[in-house]
């Protein structure tokens, strides 16, 4: 038992162990590249998919004497591609998401300043809280579902209009503003809140003149963040119909109406040839205007965002 | 008087009271005067508070209340008798009288809507009148009780911060009357499918064609509705070929983002996958169809392997790139999460950067993967456009992945949209196929929500 085990030191000049840690440090470089590899197919991807959707579409705006395509620009949706706007589309799309931003905004931050600042832990307040988390995961289509059976069979609201359009996108969009709210708030340090309720504000107070307005910007980007993706959302909208064809622009929160998404969903249905450059084309706006929602919450994140 | 302009005019009555409270407070408090309980301000609120909502919330039963009262009162006049009894041609009838005189339209199609067209309007007319009336009356009424209690003792901000805490409550309920919504209006429809199709032969039976018979006496009248090819389709698309995708390549784009790159190329790389995020279903699901597809079935057809345009692979490849993002910030988070001395340890033994990564930096991260996973698997199997574009309608029950097969959503979209008569198995199948999705999502979330929490937890 007592016998000491007999051992050379390393001896790392060896050929064997020269070879051997030669293999090592390659399988550390393949496994770097690899990791390279994976970030390059992800970014090469999504660079593929913007050239090819710029390549098809950017002929949808030119017309055919060489100038800009104006009535692609302004009109609505027609059956002859050269006649085809992408203006009623739009239209249709501002007035949903006014709908989803009136609704969904206050109702989001209200909770969130109820979950974070005044709800005692208990058994309510989890339900909120799991629901909320719930929601957040449910697939899109399934608020579908809902506003189908809801707004439109129980409440008999009218089909396709932007006011069903942006309630079941609202109750889509609500708890990503109540999750990225409760982080804003839970961001701002309690100092501020004892130092506000030291001088002799009540609760409401604090939170209203101190906390939120601290909050704000965080509260802002997550909001953006949400609207963007109500504005690419496809799937709910055909649920309640809104995929009739409606070749003037919507006049009011009630009127049939389309969006840019479920726009481009219809005209990829279509055989006619002419219809890819607009697709395309009509894809084109939809990126722009949410990169460009996306660069807006970025810039404000970054502006606003402090440490405290 | 429309119901909007009504509402509009009280929350301009409401402003005009939010001024003559806090003036009549004004003229109470400040410096030598009374030490008053509330704010000028408060005391405003308090009246403009009691102005508007009982008359908003009278104003929201009445708009419930009077549509009723005026179809009433018209099929009650004389010029209603001449209307045709059948429901839906009555019904047609109303309502073109009703476009007719709130101006909605100029032209009828049926003669009886002229004639019926006055009627409406004067009724419309009479119930917009009371309904401003009592309205305005209860606005005056609420506002003046209200205006009658300002005085230096009276706790005006008590009672303002109570209701907004009321108010706060009620936010927050919505969540709850959301999930409550989605779980009963998936469960009472699907009951009705219930009731007209057995559950066992939906939730296991292998032969799907929803298509109903116009005739009863059509050969292959009562469509199968077994949903077994569904959920393979799905399965086979969002959890194995999309996984096959995403898996891989987001676990190595988290792992090279944490591991090895420079702070300059992360802080590049990290909004690219965010914008991958972004980019709507739409876009992929034409870009699958109009790109990806094509490219796939000459690839089988240079196999030699037949190869259908809808393919499963073209839908999946696609979906596996979509849900990139989400495996990779999951993993992100859970290799932040390992504590830096166990990565130290490894390195001070001599292990090299891979080694680390492999023997301890991923096993530890392991559950927090694991999680990440089982989340995007649930966000692949509720996704909608990309599948509805690209893939099949076909309830075909095959592992090869070059054949069509059809989605749980994508037969939803199928079953919903056309024509639709609500009664019929075949719409309500769908609320069926939402049930099975709804609670197969939420059992996902659930389960991974916990292993992450529970891994978190063995870390603090």
């Amino acid at each position: 038992m007592n016998k000491s085990v007999e051992r050379t030191p390393t001896d790392w000049n060896g050929a064997a162990m020269r070879r051997r840690i030669r293999r090592r440090y390659a399988a550390e470089r393949r496994f770097r590249l690899l990791g390279l590899g994976a970030i390059l197919v992800s970014a090469g991807f999504l660079a593929f998919l913007l050239v090819t959707m710029l390549g098809n579409g950017i002929g949808g705006f030119v017309s055919e004497d060489g100038g800009i395509d104006w009535n692609f620009l302004t009109g609505s949706d027609a059956t002859d591609p050269a006649e085809v706007g992408i203006w009623g589309a739009f239209k249709g799309s501002l007035l949903t998401m006014i709908v989803t931003l009136a609704l969904a905004f206050p109702i989001g931050v209200l909770s969130a300043v109820y979950l974070e600042e005044y709800a005692r832990r208990n058994r309510w307040t989890d339900m909120i809280e799991v629901s909320i988390n719930n929601l957040a995961a449910v697939p899109s289509i399934i608020f579908g579902l809902l506003g189908l059976a809801v707004f439109l069979n129980v409440m008999h609201l009218p089909r396709s209009a932007p006011l069903v359009g942006g309630l079941t996108l609202a109750l889509m969009t609500m708890p990503v503003i109540v999750i990225a709210g409760r982080n804003a708030i839970k961001s701002v340090p309690p100092s501020i809140r004892d130092a506000a309720l030291g001088v002799g504000a009540s609760r409401i107070q604090v939170v209203f003149h101190h906390v939120l307005p601290l909050a704000l910007p965080g509260i802002l980007t997550g909001t953006i963040i949400g609207m963007a993706r109500a504005l690419g959302e496809t799937a709910p909208l055909l649920m309640i119909g809104m995929r009739a064809f409606v070749a003037t622009p919507p006049d009011g929160f009630d009127d049939p109406a389309s969006v840019l998404p479920v726009q481009i969903f219809l005209w990829s249905d279509e055989v006619s040839r002419g219809f890819v450059e607009k697709t395309s084309a009509a894809i084109i706006v939809l990126l722009v205007f949410l990169l460009a929602m996306n660069g807006i919450a970025i810039y404000l994140r970054n502006k606003f965002e402090r440490r405290w | 008087m429309s119901l909007a302009a009504i509402a509009m005019l009280i929350f301009g009555l409401a402003a005009a009271a939010w001024a003559a409270g806090r003036a009549r407070a004004c003229a109470f408090a400040g410096p030598g005067k009374a030490r008053a309980h509330s704010l000028p301000a408060q005391h405003g609120w308090y009246v403009a508070l009691w102005t508007a909502i009982p008359a908003l919330l009278f104003l929201s039963a009445w708009s419930s209340v009077s549509g009723n009262l005026i179809y009433a009162d018209v099929l009650a006049s004389p010029e209603a008798a001449s209307l045709p009894g059948f429901d839906m041609q009555r019904h047609a009838v109303l309502r073109e009288a009703y476009a007719l005189a709130t101006g909605q339209s100029e032209t009828a199609f049926h003669p009886q809507a002229r004639t019926l067209a006055p009627v409406y309007e004067r009724a419309v007319d009479y119930y917009g009148r009371i309904g401003l009336l009592v309205a305005l009356l209860i606005a005056f009424a609420g506002g003046a009780w209200a205006f009658s209690r300002v005085s230096p003792h009276f706790r005006a901000r008590t009672r303002v911060e109570r209701l907004v805490m009321g108010l706060l409550l009620l936010a927050s309920l919505i969540a709850v009357l959301t999930t409550l919504g989605i779980v009963l209006s998936l469960l009472f429809e699907s009951l009705r499918f219930f009731s007209m199709v057995n559950p066992i032969e939906f939730l296991f039976g292998i032969n799907w064609s929803p298509q109903m018979a116009i005739r009863p006496d059509q050969a292959g009248s009562s469509g199968a509705f077994g949903a077994v090819p569904l959920f393979w389709g799905t399965v086979f698309i969002g959890a194995i070929i999309a996984m096959i995708v995403a898996i891989p390549l987001g676990l190595m784009s988290a792992i090279y983002l944490t591991q090895y790159a420079s702070p300059r190329l992360r802080a590049w790389m990290k909004p690219l996958l965010e914008v991958l995020a972004g980019v709507p279903t739409v876009v992929y699901g034409y870009f699958a169809a109009l790109t990806v597809a094509p490219a796939v079935r000459d690839l089988g057809l240079s196999l030699g392997i037949p190869a259908s345009t809808e393919s499963a692979l073209a839908a999946g490849l696609v979906m596996g790139i979509m849900i990139i993002p989400f495996v990779s910030s999951m993993a992100d988070d859970s290799i932040a999460a390992v504590p830096q001395a166990m990565r130290d340890g490894s390195l001070a033994m001599g292990a090299t950067t891979s080694e680390t990564i492999h023997k301890v930096l991923v096993p530890a991260a392991l559950p927090g993967v694991v999680g990440g996973v089982l989340l995007a698997v649930s966000r692949a199997i509720g996704e909608t456009m990309i599948v509805v574009m690209a893939a099949g309608l076909a309830a075909n029950l095959t592992a090869n992945p070059f054949d069509s097969v059809t989605t749980v959503t994508t037969q939803i979209v199928q079953l919903l949209t056309g024509d639709q008569e609500f009664d019929s198995p075949k719409t309500l199948a769908a609320f069926a196929l939402g049930l099975v999705l709804f609670l197969v999502t939420l059992a996902l979330n659930i389960v991974a929500l916990r292993v992450v929490k529970k891994y978190r937890e063995a870390y603090e």
